[in-house]
């Protein structure tokens, strides 16, 4: 200890002053740039852009003519169109984020950044901590063509963003959706059958011991321990047919009473003692080794898994269980400390979004990350549902034929007839409607009743009386996809799930801190080693 | 004024790393370990931690873990080095480079690759999360109980060894008198390096497959949940620990130089 005082007299004390200075001005020094240029700091999750650098084989040719294809990062694109656009300089500081947790503590921390784009539980929380500004008006402008986000955002995605409030206000005030999602079960439909992953249990079924991954937060873990407690009740008909049932369900499912708390520590202990692993990221690769047989999944790693095994020929399946699923938003948010009153710095942060919102960046996006963009395409431009036929519509003669037809432009009969043919080919092929997607619900909800194809081909037939039919049938038809028989339990189901599908779903809002602190205790007394017991 | 750079300057850079990198964080760390949400002065996070079987629990466990890699490694180690440090020239640093070469390889790719390994013997890892744990802490850490083993052997003067023999001592007797109590210092080094690592290296029990928390875990735990004052608690905890078992083994190898070293601490 001596030796330390004698060193600090004064001209150590000067000198580390001295150096102390010099690495704080070089530090900053690098931050300052020239006036002209706004620097817009983005934080978003990994690997959750599209960074370019596609082969060219990789180009997306859509049946529409146009065609896709990622060179350079998305953020620096937008750099160049943001100069042609606006005749503006601005320079993108892009960050990453691994869990809302993180982001969360990196803010408290002092780091600031201008946009991030947090799940809605992260944006719930943080606009109830008055952390967020709103969008401005503009952006909101339908009449301007460079607002992609507010033409192009899917009806349904922008119903819940505007009719979910924190306080007064709705969260499409202040979020803009990016990519959303399910949560539910992928599974190797040859060793799990379909009706076992249909049900949460499966996470805690002794037939699958120690073969079944677990995610590794406990909000999900949370949700799906849930779903397993008020199994019964979340399956009783009377339940499901209540007209309020998706009230009812949502307070179901955001039931945090202690009583319901200790009941769920209860079966997440019966799920670690199950389970594989609870795991972060590793469950993707275990599902494709074949480690594991099934795997609590979000859907868009749903998406990355089943195409990464089929890649092996291995066909994996996806259901949202029938107890119901939590939908997810990610979304942009601008944060009050970043961007504070600097009007050119929300502008650019707008037009941030709405660059990404473009339909073909968004399909960039889609296809390098896997995940499923908000964003459904403005009404009169087809490329959003061109993409998803381009990945999933049937290659087969019968297709062909069927777009041949429509150009003639045939009488209703013909119409019928054609639906009655394709349900002899039910085995084969079915009609994947995900018009709910793409047309606002009041008008897309009279041609849409049920999931299969009988349902549909009724509808029309009925509609037929109705004057404006002609209209509203074609415009859903064209978000009908004709795909494999499979395609619910597929790709195409993890990526664009059925309506009946998504009214099984539930938002999870966030915890307060009252909450947060009792389930968070909960879940480390879940995951401790306790040998008093 | 001039400036002259003496001797004693050119311990500036490392004097600001230290106040910087170490003495800074803990005292950021013991502020937060005592206070609570509001900032208020408490006791109250480290009497929640000992008096709750859960948290009592995970600490137990993680001491079991640190002990039973730290005893693996101690033996798997000492001979390797004893025998390494026995042999000659190019063959010596050859083997030494073959057991130095996995340290440079990232450790995720190695437990990946060891994760492989384990599955083709043992079929499904998640029936054995602790011996698993236990391997791959080993295989983590094994260098750094080599390393400094490896270095004290060689430093040995051979000529205590020689005298000893000389005198009478049998081989084994030679070993047990001579060179493993000279060679003390380089296992607590090795112990320092592998002991503390494995109580909270929680990365390696996560790809290991490994679902209960060791100390390490808790503190990510509690700093997801936002909860900045028990992880800080836990953290201390452990530098508590780590001061005692210093102290502890430092008394225990070289009397009194150590004591008075052990005393500084």
């Amino acid at each position: 200890m001596r030796r330390w005082t004698r060193c600090l007299d004064k001209g150590f004390v000067g000198l580390i002053i001295l150096s102390t200075v010099c690495l704080t001005a070089l530090f900053t020094g690098c931050g300052e740039e020239d006036n002209n240029e706004t620097v817009l700091r983005v934080c978003n999750w990994e690997e959750y852009i599209d960074e370019g650098d596609w082969d060219d084989d990789e180009r997306i040719d859509l049946d529409n003519g146009e065609s896709v294809i990622g060179v350079n990062p998305m953020y620096e694109d937008f750099e160049e169109w943001y100069y042609k656009t606006y005749g503006k300089k601005v320079k993108v500081e892009y960050s990453c984020f691994g869990t809302n947790e993180d982001l969360y503590n990196q803010l408290t921390i002092g780091d600031t950044f201008d946009l991030v784009c947090p799940s809605e539980y992260m944006i719930m929380k943080l606009m109830a901590e008055d952390k967020l500004i709103p969008y401005s008006d503009d952006f909101f402008d339908r009449e301007n063509k460079d607002n992609y986000y507010i033409n192009g955002v899917s009806p349904y995605i922008k119903n819940i963003f505007d009719t979910n409030y924190i306080g007064d206000e709705s969260w499409g005030k202040y979020a803009a959706g990016y990519m959303w999602g399910t949560t539910g079960v992928v599974y190797n439909p040859e060793i799990v059958s379909d009706e076992d992953a249909a049900h949460w249990n499966v996470l805690t079924d002794k037939k699958y011991k120690r073969r079944i991954t677990v995610k590794d937060n406990v909000r999900d873990a949370y949700f799906a321990a849930l779903g397993i407690y008020k199994e019964d009740l979340l399956t009783k008909d009377s339940f499901v047919n209540a007209d309020n049932y998706e009230e009812v369900f949502a307070e179901e499912m955001n039931d945090t009473s202690d009583s319901t708390i200790a009941a769920v520590e209860k079966i997440l202990r019966q799920m670690k003692d199950n389970a594989y692993s609870f795991e972060t990221d590793s469950g993707k690769a275990d599902m494709v080794t074949g480690k594991v047989v099934a795997n609590y999944q979000w859907s868009g790693d749903a998406v990355y898994t089943m195409s990464q095994a089929s890649e092996d020929d291995i066909l994996l399946s996806y259901q949202v269980p029938e107890e119901g699923g939590n939908l997810w938003f990610d979304g942009w948010v601008m944060l009050k400390d970043g961007i504070g009153g600097d009007s050119e710095k929300q502008q650019a942060a707008q037009a941030f979004v709405n660059y990404l919102s473009r339909p073909d960046n968004a399909i960039r996006n889609m296809y390098y990350i896997g995940y499923t963009s908000v964003i459904a395409g403005a009404p009169d431009d087809d490329m959003i549902i061109e993409y998803a036929k381009y990945n999933y519509e049937a290659e087969d003669e019968e297709a062909e034929d069927e777009g041949a037809d429509e150009t003639e432009d045939e009488g209703d009969e013909d119409t019928y007839e054609e639906s009655a043919d394709e349900a002899e080919d039910d085995e084969e092929y079915i009609d994947y409607d995900i018009s709910y997607f793409f047309i606002n619900s009041e008008d897309g909800s009279e041609a849409y009743n049920g999931g299969d194809d009988e349902d549909i081909s009724d509808d029309i037939s009925e509609d037929d009386d109705d004057k404006d039919s002609d209209e509203v049938d074609s415009e859903a038809d064209k978000y009908v996809i004709h795909a494999g028989a499979s395609s619910e339990t597929g790709e195409l189901g993890a990526q664009y799930p059925t309506l009946d599908v998504i009214k099984r779903c539930a938002v999870m809002r966030y915890f307060d801190k009252e909450t947060s602190e009792k389930i968070n205790k909960m879940w480390v007394n879940v995951r401790c080693f306790n040998p008093f017991e | 004024m001039v400036f002259k750079i003496a001797r004693k300057h050119l311990c500036i850079p490392y004097v600001l790393f230290l106040l910087l990198f170490v003495i800074a964080p803990v005292i950021v760390i013991l502020y937060y370990a005592f206070t609570n949400g509001e900032g208020q002065f408490t006791v109250a996070n480290f009497l929640g931690f000992f008096t709750s079987g859960n948290t009592v629990g995970t600490l137990l466990y993680s001491l079991f873990i640190a002990l039973i890699v730290t005893c693996v490694c101690v033996l798997l180690a000492y001979p390797v080095a004893y025998i390494l440090s026995k042999m000659m020239g190019r063959k010596r640093s050859t083997l030494l480079l073959l057991f130095i070469i996995p340290m440079w390889i990232n450790f995720t790719l190695r437990l990946t690759a060891l994760k492989e390994v384990l599955s083709v013997i043992e079929g499904n890892l998640a029936y054995h999360p602790f011996l698993n744990t236990v391997i791959g802490q080993t295989y983590d850490f094994l260098p750094f109980m080599i390393l400094p083993i490896y270095t004290t052997l060689c430093k040995i003067d051979k000529s205590y060894v020689e005298a000893a023999s000389d005198l009478g001592a049998s081989p084994a007797e030679v070993f047990f008198k001579v060179t493993l109590p000279l060679s003390m210092p380089g296992i607590i080094s090795g112990i320092m390096m592998v002991f503390l690592p494995a109580m909270t290296n929680y990365v390696i029990l996560d790809m290991m497959y490994n679902s209960t928390y060791i100390m390490g875990s808790l503190i990510g735990g509690y700093f997801s949940a936002y909860n900045w004052n028990q992880g800080s608690m836990i953290s201390i905890v452990l530098l508590a620990i780590i001061c005692v078992a210093t102290l502890f083994t430092n008394k225990f190898t070289d009397g009194e130089e150590a004591a008075d070293r052990g005393a500084v601490l």
